[in-house]
C-alpha cells in the first residue's frame, strides 16, 4: 500500500479562519436527525408567520411569506422522511430485510397535482388546437414555399447576425477565462471570493438572452452593438460556468511539481494548468458560438440587430413566404456552422 | 547538507506527522527512507523544500533555516532542490522537451513564460538533460505516449535541468513494474555518483532500498527508528520499522509476474 | 558520434509545427476583427445610462407590492404560470418525441426513412422557439396555451435526439434471457428494454425542463404567457422597481429549478 497522495494546498492565508469556523457549527447541526431538523424549520416558519403581524410593512410580507414557505417546506420534509424510512419485510422463514419505499409513488403524488394545476393555470384546451389546427398547416405550407427573390434582403441581416455572434462569443469567452480560473476551487482557496464569483456567474447565466438584449437596446440604442453586448454578457455566463466545472477536474500534480522547482504561483499555473485547460476552453467557446447563432437570430425582435427584425416584420405582414426564405437562410447557416464546430471540437480532443 | 534539528510536524486535528527528528545528510549521500504508509516519509522529505511546513524545530539546508525563507527567497531556494513524484507530475499533453524546459520557467521573463519562448541554448540544455537519462530520441514525443519508466525519466531530466544540489523523491518507482523500477533506481544511483547530488528518496520496496541506497532511514509513526548503512539492516530492524507487518519487497511482485 | 554533435543533430531535426496553431489563430482573429469593425458603435443612447442604473437599482430595490401580490399580476402567479407552461410543454414534448425518436433511428426503421425524419426534426429544431410562438399565436391566440404548444414542438427536437442515443445504446442481450424464460414481445419490451431507457429518458426530460423554464420566460415577450410579457412591459415603461421584482423572482426560480434538476439527474445517473 503506498501512501495516499496528499492534497496539495499552497500557502495562502485568505479568509481561512472564517472558512474554518463555519464547518464546525454545521457539523454540530448535522448531528441532529433530519426529521427533527425539518420540524425545527417548520417551527421557525410558524414563528416568523406569527411575528409578521407585529412588524411594519416592508418587513411584514417578507416574514409572512418566508414563514409560510419555511413551515410548509419543514412539514413536507418531515413527512417525506417519515415516509422514506425503509420498511422491514418479514419472510416466512423468519429472516427479514429492509425494503426501501417506492419513490415512484412519491413522484406521481407530486406530479399529478402539478400537472393538473398547470392545465388549469394555462387554460389548456385541446379543442382550440383541434379546431384551428388547419391554420398551422396553411402557414407551414406557405413557409415551405419560400420566395427566393427575397433572399437579397435577407443577406445583410444574416451577415449582421453572424458578425454579432462571432464578436460576442469571442469577447464573452475571452472575458470568462480569467474569471472561471478564479472561480475554480482548486486554484482559488478563498471561499468568500469563490462563492461570490460563482453567484455572479450563475445569476448572469439565468437571465434570458432576450431580456439582456432588450435592456441593452435601451442602453445602447437599436442596432447590432446592443446585440453584441447582449451576446457577450450571455456567453460570459455560460462559458464561465462550463469552464470552471472543467478546470476543477484537471490534474494539479504538474502544478505541484512546478511550485516545487521554484516557480511562482502564476508561472506554475500558466505552465502546468493552462495546457490542460486550453483544449476544453476552446471547445466550450466553439460550442457557445454555435448556440449563439441561434440566439442571435432572434435578438432583432427587441431591436438588437440581425435577422430578428426581418422575422418580426414578415410575421407582422403575414408574409410567410418571405419568412420561409429567412428561415431557410438561417437553417443553412446553422447547419454549416454546427458541422464546422463539431469537426473542430473533435480535433481538439 | 540537510540538517533536521528536533523537527516536528503536527497536522491540524492533532495528528503527529513527525516527532523530534534529528538527522544530518551530507552532500553526495544516497539515502533511502523506508516505513509503513502514513509513517511520515512524505512529510519528512517535503519539509526540506517547504512543500509542508515543520511546526517545531528547524530544517537547515546548507546552513539556511528553511522556515525563514519567504516569497522570492523561497522560490530561489527551491530551484536548487529537485523533486520527483510518484505520479510523475508531467504535463501529459505536451512533449518531453517542453516538460524539461519548464524547469527554466522560474528564471524567465514574464512575457517569455506567457508565450512559451525558449532560447536555442535552453533547448540544447534540455536535450542534454534528456540525454543524461538516455531518452534523447523521445525528446519531441508527447508524454502521454511514453511508458511509465520513460515518463519518470523525463521527470528526472526535468529535475537535472535545474542543476540541483539535492534531489527529493517521493515514491518514485511505486507506479512502475519491477524491471523498470530497477532501471530507474540505477538511474538515481548513477546521478548520485556522477554529479555528487544528495538524494533523499522515499521508497516502499525494502529490497530496492537495500540494493541501491548507501544509507537507510527507517520511520515509524513520525519517529526515526533506524539510521545507518544499508548493510547493517537486519530482519529485526525491519520488524521494528514495520511493526511486525510483512515487509513489502519488489521481489514479491516479480515473483507474481 | 560526439555527444554534443548527437544533441545538436536532434535539435536540428526537431519538428517545426508551430505555424499551424499560429495560422488558425490569425484567421480567427482576422474574422473577429473584421466583424467587429462593421458593428456600429453609436455610443450610449440619450437616456442610456439611466437605463443601466435603473436596472441595477431595480434589482436591489424590488417593488415589494408586485413581489408579494397574490393576484394575477404578482410575481408569484406569473412565475407559477411560467413554470406551468414549461412543465406541460416538456411533458408533451417528451411524449411526442418518442415516436419521432424511434422513427429517426436507423437501427429500427430503414435508412432513408430515418434520414428524412431526422431532416424534418432538424428543420423543426432550427426554427427558433420565438418564431414558432409567433406562428402558433395565429392558431391558439395569445396566452399561455400558445406557450405550451410552442414548447412542446420545440422540445421534440432535442429530446428525440437524446432518446435516439439512449435507444441505440440499449443492451439487447437481456432480451435473449427473457426469451429463454418464455416472455411475450410486450413483456420483453416492458422488462428488458424499458428499464434501461427509463432512467435516461427521465433525465433528458428533466434537463429539457430546466431549459424550457428559461425559454418560457422569454416567450412571454411575444404574448405566449408567462412572466416575459410583463417584464418587457415594465422595462419599456421604465418601472425599475417592478423590473427588479420580476428579475429577482425569475432568477430565484431558475436557480432553484436548476439546482433541483442537477441533483435529480445525478441521482438518476448514479442510483440513490
Amino acid at each position: 500500500m503506498t501512501e495516499p497522495r496528499r492534497q496539495y494546498r499552497p500557502n495562502i492565508k485568505v479568509g481561512a479562519e472564517l472558512a474554518d469556523a463555519a464547518p464546525v457549527i454545521l457539523k454540530r447541526v448535522r448531528l441532529i436527525p433530519v426529521p427533527l431538523q425539518a420540524l425545527g424549520i417548520a417551527a421557525l416558519g410558524a414563528a416568523f408567520f406569527d411575528v409578521s403581524y407585529l412588524v411594519a410593512f416592508p418587513l411584514r410580507p417578507v416574514l409572512f411569506y418566508l414563514g409560510i414557505g419555511l413551515a410548509i417546506m419543514g412539514l413536507m420534509t418531515f413527512l417525506l422522511h417519515l415516509y422514506l424510512k425503509p420498511v422491514k419485510q418479514m419472510l416466512p422463514n423468519g429472516h427479514s430485510v429492509m425494503r426501501p419505499r417506492s419513490r415512484l409513488l412519491l413522484v406521481f403524488l407530486f406530479l399529478i397535482p402539478a400537472v393538473w394545476l398547470s392545465l388549469i393555470v394555462t387554460k389548456f384546451d385541446m379543442g382550440i388546437i383541434a379546431r384551428r389546427g388547419y391554420q398551422m398547416m396553411n402557414i407551414l405550407e406557405k413557409i415551405f414555399q419560400p420566395d427566393f427573390s427575397y433572399f437579397e434582403k435577407v443577406w445583410p441581416p444574416l451577415l449582421d447576425t453572424i458578425k454579432m455572434s462571432l464578436v460576442g462569443s469571442a469577447l464573452g469567452s475571452f472575458l470568462s477565462l480569467p474569471v472561471a480560473v478564479v472561480a475554480s476551487s482548486n486554484i482559488n482557496h478563498s471561499k468568500t471570493t469563490l462563492w461570490g464569483l460563482r453567484i455572479i456567474i450563475n445569476v448572469v447565466r439565468t437571465l434570458p438572452t432576450l431580456i439582456i438584449a432588450s435592456v441593452c437596446a435601451l442602453i445602447f440604442g437599436l442596432g447590432t452593438f446592443a446585440g453584441t453586448v447582449a451576446i457577450t454578457v450571455f456567453t460570459f455566463g455560460v462559458v464561465s460556468k462550463m469552464l470552471y466545472e472543467s478546470i476543477e477536474t484537471i490534474d494539479m500534480g504538474p502544478f505541484e511539481a512546478m511550485e516545487s522547482l521554484g516557480a511562482s504561483r502564476f508561472q506554475a499555473f500558466w505552465s502546468a494548468c493552462m495546457p490542460q485547460i486550453l483544449p476544453t476552453y476552446l471547445s466550450h467557446s466553439l460550442y457557445s458560438f454555435e448556440m449563439n447563432i441561434r440566439a442571435a437570430s432572434i435578438l432583432g425582435y427587441v431591436g438588437a440587430g440581425g435577422l430578428g427584425i426581418l422575422i418580426a416584420e414578415r410575421v407582422g405582414w403575414r408574409d410567410y413566404e418571405s419568412l420561409g426564405t429567412v428561415l431557410l437562410a438561417l437553417f443553412v447557416t446553422v447547419l454549416v456552422i454546427e458541422n464546422l464546430s463539431a469537426y473542430l471540437r473533435r480535433k481538439l480532443s | 547538507m540537510i540538517e533536521f534539528i528536533h523537527t516536528g510536524k503536527t497536522y491540524p486535528g492533532g495528528v503527529r506527522g513527525l516527532d523530534d527528528v534529528n538527522l544530518t545528510i551530507r552532500q553526495g549521500e544516497f539515502v533511502a527512507i523506508i516505513g509503513l504508509s502514513g509513517a511520515g516519509k512524505s512529510t519528512l522529505i517535503r519539509t526540506v523544500n517547504r512543500m509542508i511546513d515543520a511546526t517545531e524545530g528547524q530544517v537547515l539546508v546548507d546552513g539556511v533555516d528553511v522556515m525563514s525563507l519567504k516569497g522570492r527567497a523561497l522560490r530561489r531556494f527551491r530551484r536548487k532542490v529537485g523533486m520527483i513524484f510518484q505520479s510523475f507530475n508531467l504535463v501529459s499533453r505536451t512533449t518531453a522537451i517542453k516538460n524539461v524546459l519548464a524547469s527554466r520557467v522560474p528564471d524567465m521573463h514574464f512575457i517569455a513564460v506567457l508565450l512559451g519562448l525558449f532560447s536555442k541554448a535552453q533547448k540544447i540544455q534540455a536535450l542534454e538533460a534528456l540525454d543524461k537519462v538516455g531518452i534523447l530520441d523521445k525528446a519531441y514525443t508527447r508524454c502521454d505516449q511514453l511508458s511509465g519508466g520513460q515518463q519518470q525519466r523525463v521527470a528526472l531530466a526535468r529535475t537535472l535541468n535545474q542543476n540541483p544540489s539535492i534531489i527529493l523523491a517521493d515514491e518514485p518507482v511505486a507506479a512502475l513494474d519491477p524491471v523498470t523500477a530497477r532501471q530507474v533506481m540505477s538511474d538515481f544511483k548513477q546521478i548520485n555518483q556522477e554529479f555528487n547530488i544528495a538524494i533523499l528518496l522515499n521508497i516502499h520496496h525494502v529490497d530496492l532500498a537495500l540494493d541501491y541506497a548507501d544509507r537507510v532511514i527507517g520511520i515509524r509513526a513520525g519517529h526515526i527508528v533506524f539510521d545507518g548503512p544499508s548493510s547493517q539492516v537486519t530482519q529485526e530492524i525491519l520488524d521494528d520499522i514495520y511493526g511486525g507487518a510483512s515487509v513489502p519487497k519488489v521481489a514479491d511482485e516479480e515473483a507474481k509476474a | 558520434m560526439q555527444k554534443s554533435e548527437r544533441i545538436l543533430n536532434r535539435y536540428l531535426e526537431r519538428p517545426r509545427t508551430w505555424w499551424k496553431p499560429a495560422l488558425s489563430f490569425l484567421v480567427v482573429a482576422a474574422a473577429i476583427l473584421w466583424s467587429a469593425a462593421s458593428i456600429e458603435y453609436k455610443g450610449v443612447a440619450v437616456r442610456g445610462s439611466d437605463v443601466a442604473y435603473g436596472v441595477i437599482y431595480g434589482i436591489f430595490h424590488p417593488d415589494a407590492n408586485v413581489l408579494f401580490d397574490t393576484g394575477n399580476f404578482g410575481v408569484g402567479y406569473l412565475l407559477f404560470e411560467t413554470a406551468a407552461i414549461a412543465l406541460l410543454g416538456t411533458l408533451f414534448g417528451g411524449m411526442l418525441a418518442v415516436p419521432f425518436a424511434f422513427l429517426s433511428s436507423d437501427h429500427i426503421v430503414p435508412k432513408p426513412l430515418a434520414f428524412l425524419v431526422r431532416a424534418f426534426v432538424l428543420m423543426v429544431r432550427t426554427i427558433p422557439s420565438l418564431v414558432w410562438a409567433l406562428i402558433w399565436i395565429r392558431v391558439t391566440g395569445p396566452g399561455p396555451l400558445c406557450g405550451v404548444v410552442t414548447q412542446s414542438v420545440c422540445s421534440i427536437g432535442m429530446i428525440s435526439r437524446m432518446y435516439v442515443t439512449a435507444i441505440e445504446d440499449v443492451d439487447t442481450r437481456i432480451l435473449e434471457s427473457l426469451d429463454a424464460m418464455g416472455c411475450t414481445r410486450f413483456q420483453k419490451v416492458r422488462y428488458g428494454i424499458l428499464p434501461q431507457l427509463m432512467a435516461n429518458m427521465v433525465s433528458t426530460v428533466i434537463y429539457r425542463f430546466d431549459i424550457n423554464i428559461k425559454d418560457a420566460a422569454t416567450l412571454g415577450i411575444v404574448g405566449a404567457g408567462g412572466i416575459g410579457a410583463s417584464l418587457i412591459q415594465a422595462i419599456s415603461t421604465r418601472r425599475w422597481g417592478i423590473v427588479g421584482a420580476f428579475l429577482a423572482g425569475m432568477i430565484i426560480l431558475m436557480l432553484a429549478i436548476e439546482y433541483a434538476s442537477t441533483k435529480a439527474r445525478r441521482r438518476l445517473a448514479h442510483g440513490s
